[in-house]
């Protein structure tokens, strides 16, 4: 599996197609965070922006490798796993991104509440906005995997099907990453920090499953 | 790494369509590879042939029926593609740990394959910037640079110059003489005449074993003259035809892809042959009828 994770790793970073979503990102945070505002209301928006990053993210690392190539390794670790080492490389891409990105916006950030009120220490505040950008990268990972090959094969249905699942997952009530983000944004209100471990659990368990779907159905279609 | 098969890959009642509605491509497919098999398999374009050779390859999983057996298998798939964003070292030294062996091994294995297939040159080449025939030998290294236990080679010889088609051969011949299984297809009806231990043709979907088998196979051989200790067994690789001259020589003659094979049995042996001579013929009508060594 260390072979396979390096293998997929080197195809990613080499490839270059991890530089438009890291582009669209940044872009999303130059945009949304500004240096000296609330640091937990920045934080949930940098989790919030990971989500789709993530996906897109996934859809790099299942769309880069020619599929013939994808077969030779299929025949040498089987296909599920192949396509195992393929999320999970996108998935610790974007864990890594939103983990880098966190710490800039937290440093960035002020450490105090919506109404700069009570002061809100910036370490707890970190460690909290990690768990919620660890959340999101999760759900991204698992609308990647669930809007892209082997489940949907044309790009004409995929990508549409990407975006929307990546909205719904931001604002249906229910969803982890919207009560990771929104538990970020009522503590910035209260000037409290609440480490958001029930969505990242509720998170990992729909990234695994979906995960797993996706793996499983590889050598069917 | 030689070790044979641990068990033999078989296909029961094997069908496989595309999509809930789609038709049968193949259907009640049985067929065993045991380990050291050579298999040819044949077929006009588009009967499936290649979703053949991806469900032996267990890359696609068979709609109905089993598949049984779990050999550490390579694929070399019909088309390559060069758009992948290494260098063939590179690329190999990967496949190389992906197929189980450790970096250094890989990249050594990775160097030693290009050296054979005349590629050495191109080793630090980006993949990118090959000739499709230089891409097609990174395509084979692939295959072969872990000893896989099954090789499955759709048209791998397809785009390979001839020097590189012979030495593939020579790998093939390898590959089964170290008790590996091999699956080939093959538009040239030549591509190891004689050599297969069966062959299979895909036709309306089912697989027929072909029983007229190429008494007379055609093509280049090579004949060894070679005198055994007392009471030495001859060598279990496929010859085509033994013939005693005298008592403990041998006049043996092989296919040209297998007389490297021959050559290292007869002289690894314990105690060892000796070889007297080595003749290269082209045709091999001077021979008795051909027939397979009982292995």
């Amino acid at each position: 599996m260390t072979a396979l994770l390096r293998y997929q790793a080197a195809l990613l970073v080499r490839s270059q197609r991890w530089l438009p979503p890291f582009i669209l990102y940044a872009v999303f945070l130059g945009v949304g965070v500004q240096g000296g505002q609330p640091v937990l209301d920045s934080l949930g928006y940098t989790a919030a922006a990971l989500l789709p990053v993530a996906a897109w993210l996934v859809r790099v690392c299942v769309t880069g490798e020619p599929a013939a190539a994808g077969h030779c390794v299929a025949a040498a670790t089987g296909p599920g796993r192949a396509h195992l080492g393929r999320l999970l490389v996108a998935l610790g891409a974007s864990a890594v991104l939103g983990a880098v990105a966190t710490v800039i916006v937290t440093c960035l950030s002020d450490p105090s509440s919506s109404d700069h009120q009570t002061r809100v220490p910036p370490l707890p505040a970190g460690a909290a906005g990690l768990l919620a950008v660890l959340a999101c990268a999760l759900l991204g990972t698992a609308v990647g995997a669930l809007t892209s090959w082997p489940l949907l094969r044309s790009t004409g249905r995929a990508v549409p099907a990407l975006l929307l699942a990546a909205l719904l997952a931001l604002v249906v009530s229910g969803s982890p990453a919207r009560a990771a983000v929104s538990g970020l944004v009522t503590g910035s209100r209260s000037g409290t920090v609440e480490p958001p471990l029930l969505p990242l659990a509720g998170a990992a368990l729909l990234a695994a499953a979906a995960i797993a779907t996706a793996c499983a159905l590889t050598s069917r279609r | 790494m030689m070790s044979p098969m641990r068990n033999a890959l078989r296909l029961e009642n094997v069908g496989r369509r595309y999509g809930l509605r789609g038709s049968w491509v193949l259907r009640d497919i049985d067929l065993t590879l045991a380990p050291g098999e050579l298999v040819r398999v044949e077929g006009t374009n588009g009967t499936g042939k290649s979703t053949l050779l991806r469900l032996l390859a267990r890359i696609d999983a068979p709609t109905i029926g089993h598949i049984t057996g779990r050999p550490r298998t390579a694929y070399v798939p019909e088309r390559f593609p060069s758009a992948l964003p290494f260098t063939p070292s590179g690329y190999l030294t990967h496949l190389g740990t992906v197929h189980g062996l450790t970096r250094t091994a890989a990249a050594r294995a990775a160097d030693e394959w290009l050296d054979r297939f005349g590629a050495a040159a191109h080793a630090r080449t980006p993949m990118t910037r090959l000739s499709k025939g230089s891409s097609q030998k990174v395509a084979v290294a692939q295959a072969l640079l872990a000893e896989p236990e099954l090789l499955v080679l759709d048209e791998a010889w397809t785009g390979l110059d001839t020097g590189a088609r012979a030495e593939l051969e020579r790998a093939v011949a390898e590959r089964t003489a170290a008790g590996g299984a091999v699956v080939f297809v093959d538009h040239d009806p030549r591509r190891l005449a004689g050599v297969p231990d069966a062959t299979y043709r895909v036709h309306d979907g089912t697989l027929e074993r072909r029983t007229e088998q190429a008494t007379t196979p055609t093509g280049p051989h090579v004949v060894v003259e070679a005198q055994g200790p007392p009471g030495g067994q001859l060598p279990s690789v496929t010859v085509m035809s033994a013939e005693e001259t005298a008592p403990g020589t041998y006049r043996l003659s092989v296919p040209a892809s297998h007389s490297d094979v021959l050559l290292r049995e007869l002289l690894t042996a314990r105690p060892p042959w000796h070889v007297r001579g080595v003749t290269r013929t082209d045709a091999p009508a001077d021979h008795p009828p051909a027939q397979e060594d009982p292995r």
